[in-house]
């Protein structure tokens, strides 16, 4: 037998604290103070750049073609009979998608007490709230008249008539303004102690703007006490909201009697595909913070990246298990209409999109994260992440347009051609990022209290000859 | 304490651990200090296990139960009632005017709603937020350090300050409020 090397605690604990954030604890003041620094760090040139390039984007193609749509009418997006439902609506689910990775990492994994989460909830949960913006303004550009958008709020009209409560789509407008309330209050109540720690470390305008959102936390028992038990509440109860919203979109299709759309599995399969979209839009935010603010390669390690890339090989599995049990009951069922549009889908002049959705969903994530090595490093999970994101928007531009295209009336088949709805949903993706960056100058993207408590957790502790971690429960 | 009235005086003792400040919270209880006289501040959730106190009590669960029954109501009410004030309701053939699955989404959505956002006005009420008249507190709360805040009458103040130092504070000094 080849000679043991003498068991180095001393360098087993010091690798242990270099790859665990949790592990290795630096004074709150410290941490504080790093927060504050990549908050308030001067920006460079290359920000400014980005800024006035994406404010630009979101001033021409998201506001004034909005209201070039609004002036010229719906003619000026592509459209038309057979598909009445274009890329507005893609983009819907698409951003109500992404919205869902932010409650899924901060309510699912606090639920189970998952350490890792900690750094990172608060970027998570801004993707919720930002992603719902987003979604919002996709409804809204698809309703047309924009203007009247209050006939959804349940309240009677001048002819005493309510909304029917009864429509899918009036589901859609409860599911989604639930959503939103409650994911926005659900990033403010952890924030609060954050402000308030950015207010007694600021002057001028700061100062006073950090003030109003501490609203007055000091820190007290009682305070702490409301708060988790508040935070607690949300994060159960915001879990079946999250999935109850996607399901609600996943009706919108599922309750027509459409081929290709007529399906009991849609629910489930939309929160897969939600969380497969949101947890790579994770991946990509966390890298881009990570690589360009100051201090941020402190909080967020290598074992981040490493649990996200887990988290999104097991749900490329579960989004493939459920398309293919979506697939191939639709293809057994023999109806010639719903043979007809899967063979479109594959075959048709957008074979192409079907086949690349397949391989950037299941074969390029299957490949590269099962490799802890690669899942960790934060430009290839991004790589896989975008690949992600692009693969679901192919998926749901099949299943709303492509899909729409081929119904039981052949002679009204139409390829849709989008028009005006590009630039428009391009200005989304632009005031997405621009909500980013500027959330990262006025918040601190870093929940340091949130750390401290995992670190104050945590800690090493002899078991047999072994040194093992241990964590404690604090609450 | 004293027998006779003194004016009040609020001490501020820094602690950097929360077990001298558990401490300090159990020797202050010692010498007669009430526990309703004593506060603690931190920057990270001090429970009241962890300073050997009971629990502060909070009403936020049961304000978002209120809500959720409320939510509850407020759902019910658009899916059962507002369809029989249509001047002019339309029935379909056999099909039921109120029908029960779609009904079960709306009085789910908006009890949910009536949940979170009366748990979210709940936290509001109980910690009387916003709250910007000047209070009692020091910035290094927020950079780790645990306060502990004792109301004491102006006679005891020489003593109380003495326990607390021996008990490892950092600091001792009369709290004032200002504009945090």
């Amino acid at each position: 037998m080849a000679d043991k090397k003498p068991h180095d605690e001393h360098s087993h604990e010091e690798e242990m604290r270099k790859k665990h954030l949790m592990l290795d604890p630096l004074p709150r003041g410290k941490m504080n103070e790093m927060v504050m620094e990549a908050m308030l760090e001067k920006p460079t040139w290359k920000f400014w750049v980005v800024f006035l390039v994406l404010s630009f984007i979101v001033a021409y193609c998201l506001f004034y073609k909005w209201y070039v749509l609004i002036t010229k009418g719906q003619g000026e997006a592509g459209v038309m009979r057979p598909d009445y439902w274009g890329i507005f609506l893609v983009n819907t689910v698409f951003w109500i998608g992404i919205s869902h990775a932010g409650t899924f990492i901060s309510a699912i994994l606090r639920v189970f007490k998952a350490e890792f989460r900690r750094p990172f909830t608060r970027i998570a949960e801004l993707m919720t709230t930002f992603g719902l913006v987003q979604a919002g303004f996709s409804v809204l550009m698809h309703m047309g008249r924009t203007w009247l958008f209050y006939w959804l709020i349940p309240y009677p009209n001048q002819r005493m008539l309510w909304p029917n409560l009864h429509s899918p789509l009036t589901w859609d407008l409860l599911a989604i303004t639930t959503y939103l309330l409650s994911s926005t209050m659900y990033l403010f109540l952890p924030l609060i102690p954050d402000v308030a720690m950015a207010r007694d470390r600021s002057t001028g305008w700061r100062k006073k703007f950090y003030r109003v959102l501490a609203l007055g936390f000091r820190g007290t028992e009682g305070e702490w006490r409301h708060l988790h038990n508040a935070m607690n509440i949300f994060a159960f109860a915001i879990i079946p909201v999250m999935f109850s919203v996607h399901t609600i979109v996943s009706w919108d299709f599922a309750a027509a009697t459409r081929p290709g759309w007529s399906s009991t599995i849609y629910g489930p399969y939309f929160i897969v595909g939600a969380l497969h979209s949101g947890m790579g839009a994770a991946a990509v935010v966390l890298a881009v913070v990570q690589g360009t603010m100051k201090n941020m390669k402190y909080f967020v390690r290598g074992e981040h990246f490493d649990a996200i890339g887990k988290l999104m090989l097991i749900i490329s599995m579960s989004w493939a298990y459920f398309y293919f049990n979506d697939y191939i009951v639709q293809w057994y069922g023999g109806d010639k209409w719903t043979r007809i549009m899967l063979h479109f889908h594959e075959a048709g002049p957008l074979g192409w999109m079907w086949f690349t959705m397949l391989i950037v969903n299941i074969a390029i994530p299957w490949a590269v994260l099962w490799n802890a090595k690669w899942r960790s490093n934060p430009w290839i999970i991004s790589v896989v992440g975008i690949g992600i994101n692009v693969g679901m928007w192919f998926e749901r531009y099949l299943i709303v347009p492509v899909s729409v295209a081929i119904n039981r009336m052949p002679f009204t088949w139409r390829l849709y051609q989008p028009g005006i709805e590009v630039p428009m949903g391009i200005g989304t993706l632009a005031l997405f990022i621009l909500l980013y960056m500027m959330a990262s100058k006025l918040i601190p993207f870093i929940p340091v209290w949130e750390v401290q408590e995992g670190q104050l957790a945590h800690e090493f502790k002899k078991f047999g000859r072994e040194t093992v971690v241990s964590v404690s429960e604090l609450e | 304490m004293t027998e006779t009235k003194q004016k009040e005086v609020d001490l501020l003792a820094l602690f950097s651990d929360v077990a001298p400040a558990a401490d300090a919270v159990e020797q202050l209880r010692l010498v007669g200090v009430r526990d309703d006289e004593i506060n603690v501040l931190s920057g990270v959730p001090v429970t009241g296990a962890m300073l050997g106190r009971e629990p502060h009590p909070t009403n936020v669960p049961k304000i978002a139960m209120g809500g959720a029954i409320l939510g509850f109501l407020t759902g019910a009410f658009l899916t059962f009632v507002t369809p029989y004030w249509y001047p002019y309701p339309i029935r379909v053939s056999t099909q039921a005017y109120v029908p029960a699955p779609p009904t079960v989404i709306v009085l789910f959505e908006i009890t949910m709603l009536g949940m979170l956002l009366s748990t979210f006005v709940g936290v509001f009420m109980d910690s009387f937020f916003p709250n910007y008249r000047p209070m009692k507190y020091v910035p290094e709360i927020s950079d780790g350090k645990i306060a502990v805040f004792v109301e004491c009458e102006s006679g005891d103040q020489n003593k109380i300050i003495d326990l607390l130092k021996k008990l490892g504070a950092e600091s001792v000094k009369p709290a004032e409020a200002q504009h945090l």
